[in-house]
């Protein structure tokens, strides 16, 4: 079968009119993008990128480079979950790397990570921001093939994140665990086998009520943890029953947090 | 570390790691549960078993792949000394914490041993990291200021891990006492199942890089988060 060796690159740009508009654009298979959509209520530039492919494989290897300019806004999303399959060999690795300036918004927001039974896959995620921009970036899981009864059967799954703001080391994360090994750990946790995980970071917010109402959203179906990051941001992280609950969750979050951060208003347009 | 017979010079650092990981050694971890209260109050850690699970499952996993990394690297460095590293390792201890009071209890509890190894010991390598962490901004990190401590003392990178292996270890269980239904008995047999495991982490936390250092538990974070705004609590972490 076929490796690819993806690649993508976005840089979203200011207009003199205030419009967020694609200024760069090149991308390879597996990626894709769809026809950029401008919310004018939220006067964000919203973008799908599209995988056409069955999913991630043994060797394939991802790279992604998307950069938002002083004065735009830009909202990142993609129509479906991402499966990474099986692997009799080898794995599967993305590297991407977010860069945003100052006075700019970027939200990242891809549907969930599906690791199927054996499978090993690794994601490098980078993200700069400069002094005075704004950041909502979500890393979404699932406990596998859930609708196939296939639950924590992954061999290994690496998310690594780093954070920086105006140059500083804000968030260093690695999460790297074996499907078992997660397995027990959410048992512990009391999370069953269709659970569902999602790591957000969000800098640009000062603390105020919505803080409050984040946390207001804890309930036996979803454990909501949010802090404040060391230098400035906050870290959200949610379990959630399944993934419905995690969608309705994280579509709650969005819509408290868009009153100190109206961008997040702006509609994915999905069913 | 060796077989062979303690000599005089093991003393002295033997004795030192002894003092520093007294529960009697004003660090201020005794006012920490380190996320666990947050957990009990979460009904995840009820009892002994889903304690033992907790310390299995996630604290010597975290000791593995964070703390006693970070204490190797900073060891090294405190050795050539390595300042910039020194700084870097902080730094990157603070990043490593998401959870704003588990943050602050690595910061205090580091601050409060490089404080101490400056101030008992008028120790010329603690007066120095003060005085360029201050300058620099840097923050305290309780696994930083282990190695500066064993350092300090002339103990073996080996023998330093255990130390900080030991007194995570014990800290976590002292506060398990409080908010459990545990024994000193109870504790101690804990402590002793955990403390096996000790030195094959010893051994492999020694070869994590530093781009490989981090692990984290998602619903111990959650808890750790929600324990900065819970009604009535106990600890401060």
């Amino acid at each position: 079968m076929a490796e690819f060796s993806g690649h993508l690159a976005l840089r979203a740009a200011a207009r003199p009119d205030g419009r967020t508009v694609l200024a760069a654009q090149a991308f390879r298979a597996p990626f894709h993008i769809g026809k950029p959509y401008w919310d004018q209520d939220t006067r964000t530039l919203l973008v799908q990128v599209v995988n056409p492919t069955a999913g991630i494989l043994a060797g394939d290897r991802l790279e992604s480079e998307i950069a938002v300019e002083a004065g735009a806004a830009l909202f990142v999303t993609t129509p479906s979950a991402s499966r990474v399959f099986r692997m009799r060999a080898g794995e599967a690795a993305s590297r991407q790397h977010f860069a945003v300036a100052a006075g700019a918004w970027l939200e990242v927001l891809p549907e969930p990570l599906v690791p199927h039974g054996g499978s090993r896959f690794r994601q490098v995620t980078t993200i700069d921001v400069a002094a005075g921009g704004s950041l909502f970036f979500v890393d979404q899981f699932q406990a596998g093939r859930i609708g196939h009864g296939e639950s924590w059967a992954w061999e290994r799954l690496q998310l690594e994140l780093t954070v920086r703001c105006a140059g500083a080391l804000v968030l260093r994360e690695r999460f790297d665990h074996g499907g078992a090994e997660l397995r027990d750990l959410a048992a512990l946790g009391g999370s069953g086998p269709q659970a569902c995980f999602a790591n957000a970071i969000l800098l640009g917010p000062a603390a105020g009520p919505w803080t409050a109402e984040i946390s207001a959203l804890h309930s036996a179906d979803v454990q909501v943890g949010l802090s404040a990051l060391r230098a400035g941001g906050w870290s959200l992280k949610l379990v959630a029953r399944d993934s419905i609950t995690l969608r309705e969750t994280l579509r709650r979050v969005r819509a408290i947090v868009s009153a100190a951060a109206p961008h997040l208003a702006c509609d994915a347009r999905k069913l | 570390m060796t077989s062979a017979p303690a000599t005089g010079t093991d003393a002295a650092w033997i004795v030192g790691l002894l003092q520093a990981g007294d529960s009697y050694y004003p660090t201020g971890s005794y006012a920490h549960s380190f996320g666990l209260e947050g957990l009990v109050q979460a009904g995840t850690v009820h009892d002994r078993a889903t304690l033992r699970d907790f310390l299995f499952l996630s604290a010597l996993p975290a000791l593995r792949h964070v703390e006693l990394p970070l204490a190797a690297h900073a060891w090294h460095a405190y050795g050539a000394p390595d300042w910039n590293k020194i700084g870097e390792l902080c730094v990157l201890s603070s990043a490593l914490r998401t959870a704003r009071e588990a943050r602050l209890a690595s910061e205090n509890i580091g601050r409060q041993r490089a404080e101490l190894a400056a101030h008992l010991r008028a120790a010329p390598l603690a007066q120095e990291f003060l005085r360029r962490g201050t300058a620099e901004n840097w923050p305290h990190s309780s696994a930083v200021s282990a190695a500066l401590e064993g350092r300090i003392f002339g103990a073996p990178l080996d023998a330093v891990l255990a130390g900080v292996a030991y007194a995570s270890l014990a800290a976590l269980l002292a506060a398990a006492m409080k908010l459990l239904r545990l024994g000193q008995n109870g504790a101690q047999s804990l402590l002793t199942e955990a403390l096996a495991a000790a030195p094959a982490l010893i051994a492999a936390a020694q070869n994590v890089p530093v781009e490989e250092i981090g692990w984290f538990n998602p619903w111990l974070d959650i808890a750790a988060a929600r324990h900065e705004t819970a009604d009535a609590r106990m600890f401060i972490s």
